[in-house]
């Protein structure tokens, strides 16, 4: 279990490795996002983007897994979800053939004032791409349980 | 074709309803967010949520879905998004559940270097019990509607912006 008090400010991580595919980005768009540039090949030649593009919330989702697929295996139960995020940015477009990971930076870790047993997180993310540009960058927010009193690291 | 000069500051676009089902639910957290309270009903009963609820990120896919459906409706001009200023994912989504999507106009400015312009828009999700399960603000580019034999106008003018 990883608690509020395992998260140490400033800590940096790099991990994740997703190879976005033409088929995932059409399929990711055509149900969630179905604009020209994500989900027609021929229309986002035309387009701005000179080509097809993965939607900016796909983009969030491989995220996701990344953090997900990170975690694996720490059975993490003292995670309690996410209140939101701010700052996000889609700084380059994610283009199929693209490879992903994820920078990762502690910025805080602060207890509740009224709910003793927890506390929340903010972390500073970043999408890289295969030529390691900044493609999305945003501050993410986590609620986790505190370690509970008595119970050694 | 709607264009940024269609747009109102203040504008109001109603986007629709939609069901999140619970295999909707499970599929996409099985895919991008893969947590037991996100992909498995019975351990969610024993999570902190007291039931299966969705990611947060499919509640953005929702949002974005009911947006690009409204864009194509409304035949808007629609070029994309830089970044969301901020979300709040306040209550959870839970299977079942009907969202509504109303999206307001607070901020419109055009591009200086392109023959588009910068949307602001703030969007609540309503569920069917008139409890606000999210908020986001966020920007949208939009283009400018094309400028064609403009009498009086240098050509370095055309389609170009402040």
């Amino acid at each position: 279990m990883i608690y509020l008090e395992d998260l140490v400010v400033g800590q940096e991580r790099a991990f994740g490795h997703y190879e976005v595919t033409e088929e995932e980005v059409m399929a990711f768009a055509g149900r969630y996002d179905n604009q020209p540039f994500h989900t027609d090949k021929e229309a986002a030649k035309d387009s701005i983007y000179g080509g097809l593009i993965a939607s900016g919330w796909h983009t969030c989702a491989m995220f996701m897994r990344m953090v997900c697929d990170a975690q694996a295996g720490q059975n993490n139960l003292a995670m309690m979800g996410s209140p939101g995020f701010d700052d996000l940015k889609w700084l380059l477009p994610v283009r199929p053939g693209d490879v992903l990971s994820v920078r990762s930076k502690i910025l805080s870790a602060t207890p509740s004032d009224n709910k003793p047993d927890r506390g929340t997180v903010r972390m500073q993310n970043w999408v890289l791409n295969q030529n390691g540009d900044v493609v999305l960058e945003m501050t993410n927010m986590g609620r986790y349980l505190r370690r509970p009193a008595g119970q050694g690291v | 074709m709607k264009y940024f000069e269609d747009i109102e500051l203040g504008e109001v676009w109603d986007l629709g309803s939609r069901l999140v089902s619970e295999d909707e639910i499970v599929e996409f957290a099985t895919q991008y967010d893969p947590q037991p309270f996100h992909t498995d009903a019975a351990a969610a009963e024993e999570s902190f949520f007291g039931g299966l609820i969705a990611s947060g990120w499919h509640t953005c896919a929702i949002f974005m879905n009911l947006l690009a459906d409204t864009i194509k409706l409304q035949e808007l001009a629609s070029l994309g998004a830089p970044g969301i200023e901020y979300c709040r994912w306040l209550v959870p989504v839970r299977p079942g559940d009907v969202l509504h999507g109303r999206t307001t106009v607070v901020e419109m400015r055009p591009s200086r270097s392109k023959p588009m312009g910068l949307v602001t828009c703030r969007t609540e999700l309503i569920n069917q019990d008139g409890a606000k399960v999210a908020e986001l603000q966020g920007v949208g580019m939009y283009g400018c509607r094309p400028v064609v034999d403009a009498p009086g106008r240098a050509p370095g003018e055309i389609g170009a912006l402040a």
